[in-house]
């Protein structure tokens, strides 16, 4: 389905648009899912750049959200007298140069690795993390980290954070679509269906994967350090959490790995299954995401936006089959 | 008057633990040419095509293309310097479609990217394929394949094909359609170089052919004439050679 | 140096353990190229199931050996032939998320039925030890030890001697050319998952021995058989025991010698350089030629 990219940009500002009214229509529960659906559409977002795009899934990304979150509330610790907006910026600022350095410096030896060999070693990281946060006394993880208030006083802490989340994912998603529509992007598809072809026909391969892994990382630990602000308080357990992991794969498998929107569609599912149809039933969860993990592998590997395109397929006239 | 070779081989040798693979194979290419390279199962073609594509080193001899050296060069620096090789196993891009497939080459090919949208849609004239441009690589068969690996090459603007048994299990059909689609890429300019075994197909479209045997270059001809070189019918059909 | 020579023979003693462990894992990447992320819970499976029976029974843990893995058999065949198998078809990124989501629905349901809280296995003689030379055994460890020892040799003298060995190790090496002599594939497979879960369990009851063990565990426990694998090689028993005892020293030196929380960070570290190094392990692959 092609949609020219005016109209994809007048969609997504009338997207942003409709949900920009939330808080000031719903219940506060529904507000802070819906702080939740947009705050997991943006990391899901983030991770399909390196997981659908390139086809490098990471099953630890929550490592970058850890990372991001911890390095902005330790700076912000010692800046305490500067103005609460100031110092969320410096937050982000701080968190995206961490989370810049170290998945650089980490690109190099574990983009060499491919397919379930990254992800397991992802998975690693991601769990070395979490150990040295909580373990090392510098990073305070089991003591836990305060976050200033950075709400202006003229509004509710939970509409100023959901218009955050609105604003941080539509940013997200802009940058993926831009990747999208790029040569870089191009070059990602390509190495996703035949890295060694790609790399053959001139694609700069190393180069690409870094910048992906690099660009994932980073906009995954700013959307961290909003979630840190937004919980006032974090240790090690609040970010460096196995779930998130294995939720960040689940949006993109459940809309549709590999599309830019898919993403995003598993994420509001996901969030809305888990937030309010589950939402009593706390000891579900993990058993739910599992569950949905493993109905999606066996009975839609495509997830929705797969359902969609074989339902479309369907719908026309068989093309001369093939073999 | 002709021009410069596109592509010189001097004196290419490779050895494989002891076994001569390659053994002084001198030869070079003519631009705008279409040669063909046949020779019994086992004499060296393959491994040839990846001595000039970078895949091996050479053990002994030098390979020159557009007048420089590129011995022992990488193959994605070769490939980047205007070669582009069209494999036997074609290995396209499965979830893109046929014109995203085509695209990649026109993207990161020689020079840059320049002219895009027209250099793919060239690449898909040449190699007959511009109608399946919005159809799944996963859903071609697999002549078509083939037309879309050679139309991906081509968009990469190389100057130099290397075509590796281009027609293998194809049908007669599929085989003139193939033939066909080389003709029409020699005419906008590029040169060829084939492996091939389909004998008629080659005679009919080559300007020239090399033949090896037990990694050396026993004929080096226009079609008729190697064809009724002695050695050679020697060498396909392993009868000693009547003169010597 | 009484220091060091007690270190080490605290890693070999863990890294037989840890060779037990892993070796299922082992097995099945090497036989199936699958890779199991529910191998851990299985482990854990073993654990609590061992614990319940000991105390059920008023039995000594060891005895129930057979049990558990008569269990874990049955359980590991029915998840291979039915669930996995299908997941396999897919793609192999497939069976790896497919294994995770069990996984992960069976850490809840260990969390409902046995309780987040850490649990042990306590048999009667677990306070005494014993000295060889300078070193302290703890009789506890040291049985844990001699099991995982003799289980991985019938392992071993299983898959080289036995009819079903054979077939496990022809059907790995060339799969279409078994299915063309008339072997049963998924059945064979579902064969090799079973006895890995077996061999899980039965890890599950010897870890159990040694240490505490909660739900939670479970990531660690893949985790640990994927770096064994990683630095001993894919599909032996001798690889597994390799890098088991690698990875028990390298343990035990890290916590005793850069600070008791550091294990996992070395071991992953190792883990990356290794990979980056020789994937295949140090002693490759066990049922193919090296790549």
């Amino acid at each position: 389905m092609k949609i020219s990219p005016a109209l994809a940009v007048l969609l997504m500002v009338a997207c942003a648009a409709l949900l920009a009214l939330g808080p000031m229509v719903l219940p506060p529960f529904y507000v802070r899912v819906g702080q939740l659906m947009l705050y997991s559409a943006g990391l899901a977002v983030a991770w399909t750049i390196l997981g659908g795009f390139a086809g490098y899934a990471s099953f630890g990304h929550a490592a970058f959200i850890g990372v991001g979150a911890f390095a902005a509330g330790l700076v912000e610790a010692r800046f305490s007298g500067v103005s609460p907006p100031l110092l969320l910026l410096l937050g982000l600022a701080v968190g995206g140069i961490c989370c810049a350095v170290l998945s650089a410096a980490i690109s190099y030896p574990i983009l060499r690795l491919r397919g379930t060999f990254f992800a397991i070693a992802m998975l690693g990281v991601s769990h070395v993390c979490a150990e040295l946060n909580n373990n090392v006394d510098f990073f305070e993880g089991s003591l836990g980290l305060n976050f200033p208030a950075v709400a202006p006083t003229s509004l509710e802490p939970a509409t100023f954070f959901y218009w955050l989340y609105l604003f941080a994912s539509l940013v997200v998603l802009l940058i993926a679509w831009q990747i999208r529509r790029s040569r870089f992007g191009a070059g990602l598809l390509s190495i996703r269906e035949d890295e060694d072809t790609a790399r053959m026909l001139g694609v700069p391969t190393e180069r690409y994967k870094r910048m992906a892994f690099v660009i994932s990382a980073v906009l995954t630990g700013q959307l961290g350090v909003i979630y840190a602000h937004s919980l006032g308080y974090i240790t090690t357990d609040s970010v460096y959490r196995d779930d998130t992991n294995l939720s960040l794969i689940v949006y993109s498998l459940l809309g549709g790995m590999g599309s830019l929107f898919g993403p995003v569609i598993g994420a509001f599912m996901l969030v809305f299954i888990t937030q309010v149809i589950l939402g009593r039933l706390l000891d579900f969860h993990l058993f739910a995401t599992g569950l949905l993990l493993v109905i999606l592998v066996l009975a839609a590997p495509g997830g929705v936006l797969g359902l969609v395109r074989t339902f479309q397929l369907r719908r026309r006239p068989a093309a001369a089959p093939a073999e | 008057m002709s021009a410069a070779p596109i592509l010189r081989v001097d004196r290419l040798s490779k050895n494989f633990r002891g076994l001569a693979a390659i053994a002084e194979v001198s030869f070079s290419i003519e631009p705008g040419s279409i040669t063909s390279i046949i020779g019994p199962n086992g004499a060296g073609k393959s491994t040839l095509f990846n001595l000039v594509t970078g895949y091996l080193p050479p053990s002994a001899g030098e390979i020159q293309f557009r007048g420089s050296a590129i011995t022992g060069m990488a193959t994605n620096r070769i490939a980047e310097l205007g070669i582009a090789r069209a494999f036997q196993i074609a290995r396209p891009f499965r979830d893109l479609s046929v014109f995203d497939n085509v695209r990649i080459g026109a993207l990161f090919g020689k020079a840059g990217p320049r002219d895009v949208a027209a250099t793919t849609a060239r690449g898909m004239e040449l190699a007959a394929i511009a109608h399946l441009a919005d159809q799944p690589a996963s859903t071609l068969t697999v002549g078509q394949l083939r037309h879309l690996e050679v139309a991906r090459a081509i968009a990469t603007r190389a100057d130099l094909l290397l075509a590796d048994e281009p027609c293998a299990g194809l049908n007669p059909t599929e085989t003139a359609a193939m033939i066909e689609v080389l003709r029409r890429i020699r005419t906008s300019g590029v040169t060829i170089v084939l492996v091939e075994h389909d004998m008629p197909s080659v005679m009919e479209v080559s300007d020239r052919l090399l033949v090896l045997d037990a990694g050396r270059l026993i004929a080096d001809g226009p079609p008729h004439e190697v064809a009724n070189d002695r050695q050679v019918i020697a060498a396909y059909l392993g009868t000693p050679d009547p003169v010597n | 140096m009484n220091l060091i020579a007690q270190t080490l023979a605290d890693g070999l003693v863990l890294g037989g353990i840890y060779a037990l462990a892993a070796v299922g894992f082992s097995l099945i990447f090497g036989v199936l190229h699958v890779i199991n992320l529910s191998h851990g819970i299985l482990v854990l499976l073993g654990a609590y199931l061992a614990l319940f029976l000991s105390q059920a029974l008023r039995i000594d843990p060891l005895l129930t050996l057979p049990l558990v893995m008569a269990a874990l058999f049955v359980v590991g065949y029915v998840y291979q032939r039915f669930l996995i198998q299908h997941a396999v078809d897919r793609s192999p990124l497939g069976s790896m998320l497919l294994t995770f989501g069990v996984a992960l629905m069976l850490q809840n349901i260990m969390i409902w039925v046995f309780s987040p809280d850490m649990k042990s296995i306590t048999p009667n003689w677990a306070f005494t030890s014993f000295r060889i030379g300078a070193v302290n055994f703890d009789a506890v460890r040291v049985s844990a030890l001699l099991a995982s020892l003799v289980l991985l040799c019938c392992l071993a003298l299983l898959l080289k001697f036995s009819p079903l060995g054979r077939v496990i190790r022809a059907t790995a090496q060339q799969t279409m050319a078994a299915r063309l002599c008339g072997v049963n594939v998924r059945h064979v497979y579902a064969l090799t998952f079973a006895v890995s879960a077996a061999f899980a369990g039965a890890a599950g009851i010897v870890i159990g021995i040694i240490l505490p063990f909660s739900p939670a565990d479970e990531a660690t426990w893949t985790l640990n058989a994927f770096v064994v694998v990683v630095l001993g090689g894919v599909g032996s028993p001798a690889g597994a025991l390799l890098g088991g005892l690698l990875l028990g020293i390298v343990s035990t030196l890290t916590a005793q010698y850069i600070g008791p929380s550091f294990p996992n960070v070395t071991m992953f570290l190792l883990l990356v350089l290794l990979l980056l190094v020789r994937p295949t392990g140090l002693l490759g692959n066990a049922f193919s030629a090296s790549r």
